[in-house]
């Protein structure tokens, strides 16, 4: 269990429970399965990420332009691309180094990047790291996930 | 028209950079109108000269709306509110050139201005709101929100690691260009931020996001900036030396975000620079000085290696070797840039070439500065615009 799923952990910014809506329904039912679910173009079967940066999704294939997008879950697996570690914007309080946290851009098995929270702790994080998708549910709202090295010493493969 | 024809056909003839920074109680229509003045005052010419107007708005508006009415402009032939985001001012000269030289208009005027701070303890941060604080939106939207991946700071964190992962660049690489620019602010009676630096002081600036630092990030300012562009030949007429337009450029590389992407490791300058140089006919060793729109130091970085100063992975041991500071062999950001001198959205490095390339810098004047290169960036690296000014005709 990470920080932002204890009861109590807060009520702002990263620990704010997220509420669905119509466009993130399958997205969130399946997480809520453990599986990860992300578009596939129904025409010419590109594989596009769920959401894009702040948010925003696709209403079309960027490989084909087709509007005919399914949901099609994805292995889970991928590597990381690259991170960041956010610290609190213009906040000086001793809370913000306990809050920073790292955010990284993963490529999935399937080719997509998916902007995801990072469970990295005791772990160096590098480009090429494989990571492996779980999900948490902030302030107790819809789950979303967060990758971990694949191999770690206390969570064998498989 | 062949480019090589509109190269040099046009000058900027007259620059308004209104009192900028931390300037309060003034409203971005106020201080658009004033740069408008002011620079046309500068050019030697009336406002009832003007028959173009470009605009662009920052956080704050500033378009064209009621510009015209304030300034008793009449029967324009060209009114028009740009957005390329950073890029837009690297982009409205560009347009303004094409005005003139095809003849729509006899004299363009581009302003910018943007008032986004205020004296009420507002932060420069909060101005540009990304705090991850609140509520988040429903759906992905708060998925993403949640991340913190919210605003500017975090998504070039993002390229900025890229970058340091691939080719090993390191944050006092980084730390070197806010130096070297903080190093140019010193000398210009312009800049914000005058107090020298070090890499240690840049070391010990707090994180924003990992691997940026405070002392890497842009400064949030207000203030407005204009230029008059009119042809080359009345230019000369005018009176100030002209600033003559010799190449343009753009670059928007739509990043895939997928596999095989270059987010992080190449930006539209590439494309933007050469395109610019070509047009320009001259090769990149005839660029005296470098005005580079820096919204961070990882974008100088990036945007040195994509125009070909140095190879690509080169950048940091390019700026680390003291090549962008005073008495470098090529002066960046003269005026301290958007880092330590002020920050209007790509207005800052155009109007810093304008006055490098007319000889006005004062304690900061670059020694050459026949030719100056200047760069916009937008969004997060999607829009890059390039523009080459000379102090010479063609």
């Amino acid at each position: 269990m990470s920080a932002a799923d204890q009861p109590g952990a807060g009520s702002a910014g990263r620990d704010a429970a997220i509420l669905r809506d119509e466009a993130s329904t399958p997205f969130f039912d399946a997480a809520a399965d453990g599986r990860l679910l992300i578009r596939r173009c129904a025409a010419c079967g590109h594989w596009i990420a769920p959401y894009l940066r702040m948010g925003v999704t696709l209403d079309r294939c960027p490989a084909c332009t087709s509007d005919r997008l399914d949901w099609a879950e994805a292995s889970g697996r991928g590597t990381l691309v690259t991170w960041t570690v956010v610290h609190q914007a213009g906040r000086r309080t001793p809370d913000d180094e306990q809050d920073a946290h790292p955010v990284g851009v993963v490529e999935l098995e399937e080719g997509p990047w998916l902007t995801a929270r990072l469970d990295a702790d005791g772990t160096d994080l590098r480009a090429g790291l494989e990571l492996e998708v779980a999900f948490v549910r902030p302030g107790g709202g819809e789950p979303v996930p967060v990758f971990a090295p694949a191999w770690r010493p206390d969570r064998p493969p498989g | 028209m062949l480019d090589r024809e509109l190269s040099g056909a046009a000058a900027i003839a007259g620059l308004g950079i209104t009192e900028v920074g931390k300037v309060y109680g003034r409203s971005t229509a106020e201080f658009a109108t004033d740069a408008v003045l002011r620079a046309v005052a500068d050019a030697g010419l009336q406002v009832t000269d003007i028959d173009g107007l470009l605009t662009s708005n920052g956080m704050t508006g500033g378009g064209s709306f009621m510009l015209p009415d304030t300034l008793g402009l009449r029967d324009l032939r060209l009114n028009v509110t740009l957005s390329a985001a950073g890029a837009t001012a690297s982009a409205a000269i560009q347009y303004a050139c094409m005005a003139v030289a095809s003849g729509m208009c006899e004299a363009v005027v581009y302003v910018h201005a943007d008032a986004p701070l205020t004296d009420r303890g507002v932060s420069s941060a909060a101005a540009y709101a990304g705090a991850a604080s609140g509520r988040p939106p429903a759906g992905f939207r708060g998925v993403a929100r949640s991340n913190g991946l919210v605003g500017a700071n975090p998504l070039y964190a993002l390229a900025a690691r890229r970058h340091m992962e691939r080719y090993g660049t390191t944050t006092e690489e980084f730390g070197a260009i806010a130096v070297a620019q903080r190093a140019w602010a010193a000398g210009s009676p312009l800049a914000t931020m005058r107090t020298p630096i070090t890499i240690g002081d840049h070391q010990a600036s707090r994180w924003i996001a990992e691997p940026l630092r405070l002392l890497d990030c842009c400064l949030v300012s207000n203030g407005g900036v204009a230029f008059v562009v009119t042809s080359a030949d009345r230019a000369r007429t005018l009176r100030q030396p002209p600033v003559f337009v010799w190449g343009w450029g753009q670059g928007h590389p739509g990043y895939s975000m997928e596999r095989g992407c270059e987010f992080g490791l190449v930006s539209g300058a590439g494309i933007s620079g050469a395109n610019a140089l070509r047009m320009a006919g001259i090769p990149l060793a005839d660029i005296d000085v470098c005005e580079l729109y820096d919204c961070y130091t990882f974008t100088v970085l990036i945007t040195l290696e994509d125009y070909g100063f140095c190879a690509k992975g080169e950048g940091g041991p390019f700026a680390a070797s003291g090549a962008l500071g005073p008495g470098g062999s090529l002066p960046t950001n003269t005026g301290g840039g958007q880092l330590s001198g002020y920050y209007l959205w790509g207005v800052t490095p155009l109007s810093e070439a304008v006055i490098q390339a007319r000889g006005q810098g004062g304690d900061r004047q670059a020694p050459r500065h026949d030719v100056v290169l200047v760069s916009g960036n937008g969004g997060v690296l999607d829009f890059h615009g390039t523009v080459v000014l000379a102090a010479h005709p063609k």
